[in-house]
């Protein structure tokens, strides 16, 4: 039997790039769909997650980041937390964040520092695009910073053994560079998973 | 990846089961509203009818060349001549949103209005996703309210008919090459029209110093970009601050206003960057907006600001 089609949905948070997630993941040759992020995890049938970034304040108005946690502690395919998704994950995880000491808007240059399986065969600085108020402050147990920018030393993080990945910089947005290879990164992540289970 | 000839067949399809009766279309003459009229016209012919609203805020020459292109495109089509209205809705007003509340709901009663009239029971719109991206509700934050979706009053008495909500205008920009519109590569212009490139309560003073600014800004981009100096932007107007200066013109004193310059390359416009125009470009837009509008305008700026963190357009 020919395997189906790889399946990532997107959870969203209420950001201004949710739809252009969708719009990516849908470019790739992925089936996708936009999800409200009370969805149950149990209707979410799906190989992998992307948590949208969103207007809500990570450290103000957790709640409104819905099931997000849910999904983190139990879904068991890989997750990539964008922006508010990627601080969310941050401190559900054990770690901080708090409002950014120099906050980024727009273009950015970014450092990767481990390539790992997002940045693979990627340039060592690129530019990305930003919209963020606050950040990732503290990594959780178990995680690892990838890459940093000037006035943010938390871009990009993964946890060491399970599949959860996050991104302060949003890879979705035609200005940031080599945004779709990070995707096709992602969704390889999610294809070796399946493979797995 | 995207493909424009399966999105067309599958839309004309679609929309010739959802629309049963006669339809209006709220046509700008811009690129969405264009090919929507040329699917929906594909799908249902002539129960579809093409309404264009004067505002009284559009650019120099629109109404005539619009009339001309829905023309061309064999749609039926009817101009709404309604400035008057919006004018006197519009007094007053200085609040971004509030002008474009009233704006985007005074077209949806016009929109009624000529439906009634012809019998339609359907009205379709070339909302895109970022209008309703950035239109807010839900979780979502207010960025802007588009005309066509934060206008939608709660009694609207018209089935909406909205078949290019999940493209972005690249996308829309692809169909329409497959369908051979004229307007396909036209830039960008919000409904709100000159009225959200007056900062302040838009006048008709201040509206026919913003169209004329626009006019020469288009103008000289346009010429440069023919002659090979600069890639055309995305976008690229004139927005009308009421910030006044000093200056001296003719051994005078002057003291007049000033117009910013904007001109942004994008692909969805989700994200933008400002155009590097040529600096001899820029100084001809400067010289001739401020001999044509004498001692009304003495200084020219040029917005040097990327979206995030700005937007596009100045309200």
């Amino acid at each position: 039997m020919f395997p189906s089609i790889m399946r990532v949905l997107v959870v969203d948070n209420g950001g201004q790039w949710t739809h252009r997630e969708w719009r990516v993941l849908r470019d790739l040759g992925v089936d996708s769909e936009i999800v409200p992020n009370s969805t149950p995890l149990e209707n979410i049938k799906a190989d992998g997650l992307v948590l949208s970034g969103g207007a809500p304040r990570v450290g103000l108005d957790r709640e409104k980041m819905g099931k997000c946690g849910e999904y983190i502690d139990k879904a068991g395919f890989p997750i990539l937390g964008i922006c508010a998704g990627h601080q969310f994950m941050a401190t559900h995880m054990g770690g901080k964040a708090a409002p950014s000491k120099v906050p980024e808007f727009g273009k950015t240059l970014i450092t990767i520092d481990d390539p790992d399986d997002l940045f693979q065969g990627l340039p060592d600085t690129l530019v990305a695009w930003e919209s963020h108020n606050d950040e990732v402050t503290e990594l959780p147990p178990d995680f690892v910073a990838l890459a940093h920018s000037d006035n943010c030393s938390i871009q990009a993080m993964k946890h060491t053994s399970r599949p959860l990945y996050g991104l302060q910089f949003h890879p979705e947005v035609e200005n940031t560079d080599n945004g779709y290879e990070m995707f096709q990164a992602f969704i390889d992540i999610c294809e070796a998973s399946r493979k797995k289970a | 990846m995207f493909d424009p000839q399966e999105f067309i067949e599958q839309q004309i399809m679609k929309l010739r089961e959802e629309v049963k009766g006669k339809a209006v279309i709220a046509a700008s003459g811009g690129v969405d509203s264009t090919v929507c009229a040329a699917l929906v016209g594909k799908a249902i012919g002539d129960r579809l009818l093409a309404v264009y609203v004067d505002t009284g805020f559009m650019r120099k020459g629109e109404n005539e060349n619009v009339s001309e292109m829905l023309r061309r495109l064999g749609v039926n089509h009817k101009l709404v001549d309604a400035s008057d209205e919006y004018f006197d809705a519009l007094k007053g007003v200085t609040e971004p949103e509030t002008k474009r509340k009233i704006i985007g709901e005074k077209f949806i009663r016009i929109f009624e209005r000529e439906a009634k009239k012809s019998g339609a029971e359907y009205l379709v719109q070339g909302t895109i996703a970022p209008d309703w991206i950035e239109s807010g509700g839900g979780m979502r934050d207010i960025i802007k309210s588009h005309h066509n979706v934060g206008g939608l009053p709660k009694d609207l008495n018209l089935k909406l008919v909205e078949p290019l909500r999940d493209l972005y205008k690249d996308e829309v920009r692809k169909v329409a090459r497959a369908l051979k519109i004229e307007v396909a590569e036209r830039q960008p212009f919000p409904g709100p029209a000159l009225a959200i490139r007056v900062m302040g309560e838009p006048t008709r003073e201040a509206v026919a110093i913003a169209r004329e600014a626009c006019a020469i800004v288009e103008e000289e981009i346009e010429k440069a970009s023919a002659a090979g100096k600069m890639k055309l932007p995305w976008q690229y107007f004139a927005v009308l601050l009421p910030v006044k200066s000093v200056g001296v013109q003719g051994d005078i004193r002057a003291y007049g206003y000033t117009i910013a310059v904007r001109a942004v390359d994008s692909v969805d416009a989700m994200t933008a960057v400002y155009s590097k125009i040529p600096h001899d470009v820029l100084e001809q837009i400067s010289i001739r907006i401020t001999n044509k509008m004498k001692d009304k305008v003495n200084r020219i700026v040029y917005d040097i600001t990327h979206k995030p963190p700005a937007t596009i357009e100045w309200e």
